[in-house]
């Protein structure tokens, strides 16, 4: 089932990091503060285009017995230049664990890895997920990590079916509630590569 | 006494002045006519001028109390305001998006923003996009799924050009396998 993910994304330095999660913790659904270490590894398969198809696998590193996580982002979606959010097509797959072996039998290169520290906020359907990106010195062992800037990412993002612009109106009010702690904005990573 | 509840136990003549009165009291009254007896005195000119310079100076001290608060306001808060660094949030969000950063061969300690480390950043970043066009060029005279070399070669540093020429070489010969 093809899904939408709106994306906002900012960044918040070390020292503010207590600021902000109280913060969230305020604004956000009445839960369990959730943290999470996830380890993501990037595939792509060259074929016969210029550009190669990447498919994003991720894996709890501390919630044993939880499957692994494919999904797919498409190209960002050239609409509303006045829209909050990046609109993005996903597919998001539960597998089992032999999904890299699965994937480098069918032709997947792993192009890049990182382990991705932090917490997970709920509001809604919105997810603000803040975590530190651990760059992983030695392919494949995900002990040997350094950190890779003295920031945690801030990500606000919804998964919805297509066409409900009203999610990033809602994306946008709820990233005015954390100004000026973090500044969360519609990054195009295609502008940064 | 119910009127009251229970306040007045006897509403008689010592009680009346007390809590019926409507005119102010009797020094208080004097005062009063003094103070509009001065006022008619000086006269309607005098009085503006009066009024005028009392205004002047209220707007004064207000402003002298509002740039006083603004900028200790100011003072106290530089040092803190500071919560994010635009310049990590661009690298981060690279990083997740395509792996810039995350090769796992770069010397570390090469990507920190806000250490004396910056100025390698810059001219890594700057680097390595020169690579990406030489990649694409090379990129169309091959024509066949190329392994982990042309990654390396992509995310790759100044530093790295020699081996990207490499990977370039390795799959010229491996045209007559594929053939």
């Amino acid at each position: 089932m093809v899904t939408t993910t709106y994306h906002k994304a900012g960044s918040v330095l070390d020292h503010s990091l207590e600021s902000l999660i109280h913060r969230l913790r305020g604004l956000c659904d009445n839960m369990e503060p959730e943290t999470f270490l996830d380890h993501e590894m990037v595939f792509l398969l060259k074929g016969q285009q210029a550009s190669p198809f990447v498919l994003r696998a991720r894996r709890s590193m501390d919630r044993a017995g939880t499957p692994w996580h494919l999904r797919y982002l498409g190209q960002p979606e050239m609409g509303d230049k006045n829209r909050h959010a990046l609109v993005r097509n996903c597919v998001d797959i539960a597998t089992s664990e032999n999904l890299t072996d699965f994937l480098m039998e069918m032709g997947f290169r792993m192009d890049h890895e990182f382990v991705a520290k932090g917490h997970l906020f709920r509001k809604g359907i919105m997810k603000i997920m803040v975590y530190k990106i651990f760059r992983i010195l030695v392919p494949g062992n995900t002990e040997s990590t350094e950190a890779l800037s003295l920031s945690y990412l801030v990500e606000l993002s919804v998964v919805a079916p297509a066409g409900q612009d009203m999610v990033s109106d809602d994306m946008r009010n709820f990233a005015e509630q954390l100004k000026p702690l973090v500044h969360l904005e519609k990054i195009d990573p295609k502008r940064l590569m | 006494m119910r009127q009251t509840e229970g306040r007045v136990p006897v509403f008689s003549h010592e009680v009346v002045p007390d809590h019926l009165r409507t005119k102010p009291d009797p020094e208080v009254e004097e005062q009063e006519k003094q103070l509009t007896t001065d006022a008619a005195r000086i006269g309607a000119d005098a009085a503006q001028k009066q009024i005028q310079s009392l205004n002047k100076m209220c707007s004064n001290l207000l402003e002298k109390i509002s740039k006083e608060e603004r900028e200790s306001e100011s003072g106290g808060l530089r040092p803190n305001k500071q919560t994010f660094n635009p310049a990590d949030t661009n690298a981060l969000v690279a990083a997740v998006a395509f792996g810039k950063g995350l090769s796992n061969w770069r010397p570390s300690g090469s990507s920190g923003p806000g250490q004396p480390g910056q100025p390698g950043a810059g001219t890594i970043l700057a680097g390595s996009s020169g690579l990406q066009q030489v990649q694409m060029a090379g990129a169309p005279s091959q024509q066949q799924p190329m392994l982990s070399g042309v990654q390396m070669a992509q995310a790759g540093q100044p530093g790295k050009m020699p081996s990207g020429i490499k990977t370039n070489i390795k799959s010229a010969s491996m045209h007559p396998y594929q053939r």
